[in-house]
């Protein structure tokens, strides 16, 4: 008789905590489930709470893998870019997220990977390493990697100085990258704010970009990282120029605010 | 089963006491042994914090009654399923596992829900319950079927019965006994019982252990360790007689019996399993005793042989 051949998990010797701090992780239909209802729960939340609108989303519907790149203001980022691609991708984007802060705690690991099915990635120590395995998970179809080039939140709602970390990522491999900008998630929940405010939140998909032909040097590389930024800081432009007509026109509920604060300073 | 039932059942209020005063009893043990005799008793400190946890955890589900203990036990029937999958590989076929889930959540139901017609004597649904392994195993030969893939197939469904009949059904008796008229008293009884006996074991073994009992197995288990229990668990049901009204001579004696030796046979049977697999844990739930497997391996056969036994000589609803 042939012997049966066993194929345990690869995480079977470690706790619960653990096995979420790993990338790749196995996978756990408790995990994908709780996530998949973290989902619906987000979406509903953005769409009713921020009023969450999405320009450009027919460049999101794409089976190669892909990367999002965007401003980095907010918690509510993370959320808004997962939301804004098709649900039957909550499995299979991974927004990268600085380990020493999201994977430290245990209730935050929780809500990284669980909840955003985020990809550990660290900023000081062992950033080759992640940097690779951000490549193999590129280099399989149908995912998609977020990551936000700034390293960390802005606390004045500015696009900071990208990280050259994603021109290393990009060049030379034959994977799009679509700039997108966010709008109105720093006036919603800033960094240092313990719960967001209801105000809308609208994102801009760009359309998609390659740099493949282009060498990972050093001068290549920053000067991807730069292109991406001005790509999204002119998605930003455009969309504000927009803003600033409708402004114009004049929108009722904004007269009606000031006419009610008058009255309550009255 | 009810919390106020429990509030005024004397068998229960009793229990309680029994536990508290063990553990009382287990700690000042190990405290002195640290303390007067200087002994190295780290890793069993960590058990014995362990069952700090899940013993009054265990204590409150029952309280809780009826509805929520078989709850319970169907979800540690489910998590202990999960380990065996994940550690045979077999959590990796969502379908199949998925099928087991299925069976094990059929198995809780059968417990709570009413039989649907005819006269009953009490809660539960017996006649369903004892057949659920029919449509599971129905359900696990059909996903194949539904996938049109044969290739391996025996394996999952082999593992996939295995995993539903032994966590699945034999431990999903715990949660039907919970129907019984002296429900606290057999609960109480099986699950005390069963984790005195598994810490009999460990503590003869420890202190006179010689021979092996199992070599192949688990070397670290012995005829010492497995006899000394075996003297336990026979004296214990006569010193809890109090939650065994019904019982004779005959009935303590197989009480004891079925604790003493199915818990061993339990024991080991996990063992079998977690060799041919190649891992020493099913898991790393619970801090110092390994995975949920690893804990309730011992009431995984005696909680059927305690029901069908009591079943056999007293109506049990």
């Amino acid at each position: 008789m042939k012997r049966w051949r066993y194929t345990p998990m690869a995480d079977l010797d470690q706790t619960m905590v653990e096995r979420l701090r790993n990338f790749p992780r196995e996978p756990d239909m408790l995990v994908y489930g709780l996530r998949a209802l973290v989902a619906l729960i987000i979406r509903g939340l953005l769409g009713t709470y921020h009023r969450f609108e999405v320009v450009g989303a027919e460049n999101l519907r794409n089976e190669r893998s892909f990367v999002l790149v965007a401003n980095h203001s907010s918690h509510l980022d993370t959320v808004c870019l997962l939301a804004a691609l098709p649900f039957r991708k909550v499995q299979r984007a991974f927004p990268a997220a600085a380990a020493d802060y999201f994977f430290r705690s245990v209730p935050r690991t929780w809500i990284a990977s669980i909840g955003v099915n985020a990809l550990p990635f660290s900023r000081s120590v062992h950033v080759r390493h992640s940097m690779t395995i951000c490549g193999q998970l590129l280099a399989n179809p149908g995912n998609v990697l977020i990551i936000f080039p700034e390293g960390t939140r802005s606390t004045t709602g500015a696009t900071q100085e990208f990280k050259s970390g994603i021109g290393a990522l990009l060049a030379g491999r034959d994977v799009n990258v679509l700039p997108c900008y966010l709008d109105g998630a720093f006036h919603a929940w800033p960094k240092g704010q313990s719960l967001p405010r209801p105000r809308k939140v609208r994102l801009i998909v760009g359309p998609p970009r390659n740099y493949a032909t282009r060498a990972a040097d050093k001068a290549s590389i920053s000067a991807i990282a730069s292109e991406l930024r001005d790509a999204i800081e002119q998605l930003g432009q455009r969309h504000d120029i927009r803003r600033t007509l409708d402004e114009d026109l004049g929108r009722p509920e904004a007269v009606l605010s000031f006419v009610e604060s008058g009255e309550a300073d009255g | 089963m009810s919390p106020k039932a429990a509030l005024h059942d004397p068998v229960f209020l009793a229990y309680v006491r029994v536990v508290f005063v063990t553990l009382a009893i287990a700690g000042a043990i190990l405290g002195l042994l640290h303390l007067v005799w200087k002994k190295q008793i780290a890793a069993i400190w960590q058990t014995y914090r362990g069952w700090l946890v899940m013993a009054p955890l265990a204590l409150a589900v029952i309280f809780a009654g009826r509805v929520p203990f078989i709850v319970g036990v169907t979800l540690l029937a489910i998590f202990g399923f999960k380990e065996f999958a994940r550690a045979s590989g077999l959590y990796r076929d969502w379908w199949m596992t998925g099928a087991v889930y299925a069976g094990i959540v059929t198995v809780g139901i059968a417990s709570v829900m009413p039989q649907p017609q005819g006269e009953e004597p009490g809660p539960g649904w017996y006649a369903f319950f004892v057949a659920v392994p029919v449509f599971a195993i129905a359900l696990i030969l059909v996903i194949p079927i539904l996938r049109n893939r044969f290739r391996g197939e025996l394996q999952r469904m082999s593992l996939g019965i295995v995993g539903f009949v032994y966590v699945g059904w034999m431990f999903g008796h715990l949660g039907f006994l919970a129907n019984a008229v002296h429900a606290y008293g057999y609960l109480c009884y099986v699950i005390f019982a069963t984790e005195v006996n598994d810490v009999a074991a460990f503590t003869f073994g420890r202190i006179f252990g010689r021979h092996p009992l199992r070599s192949e197995i688990s070397p670290k288990k012995t005829w010492e360790g497995a006899l000394g229990a075996i003297a336990v668990s026979m004296i214990l049901p006569w010193l809890l007689r109090f939650s065994l009204p019904e019982f004779g001579p005959t009935q303590l004696i197989l009480a004891g019996l079925i604790v003493g030796i199915g818990g061993q046979l339990g024991d080991l049977s996990i063992s079998v399993i977690k060799r041919d697999i190649g891992t020493k844990d099913m898991g790393q739930s619970i801090p110092g005793h390994g995975g949920i497997l690893d804990r309730i391996d011992s009431l995984i056969y005696v909680a059927p042989l305690f029901m069908h036994m009591t079943g056999y000589y007293y109506p049990l609803r």
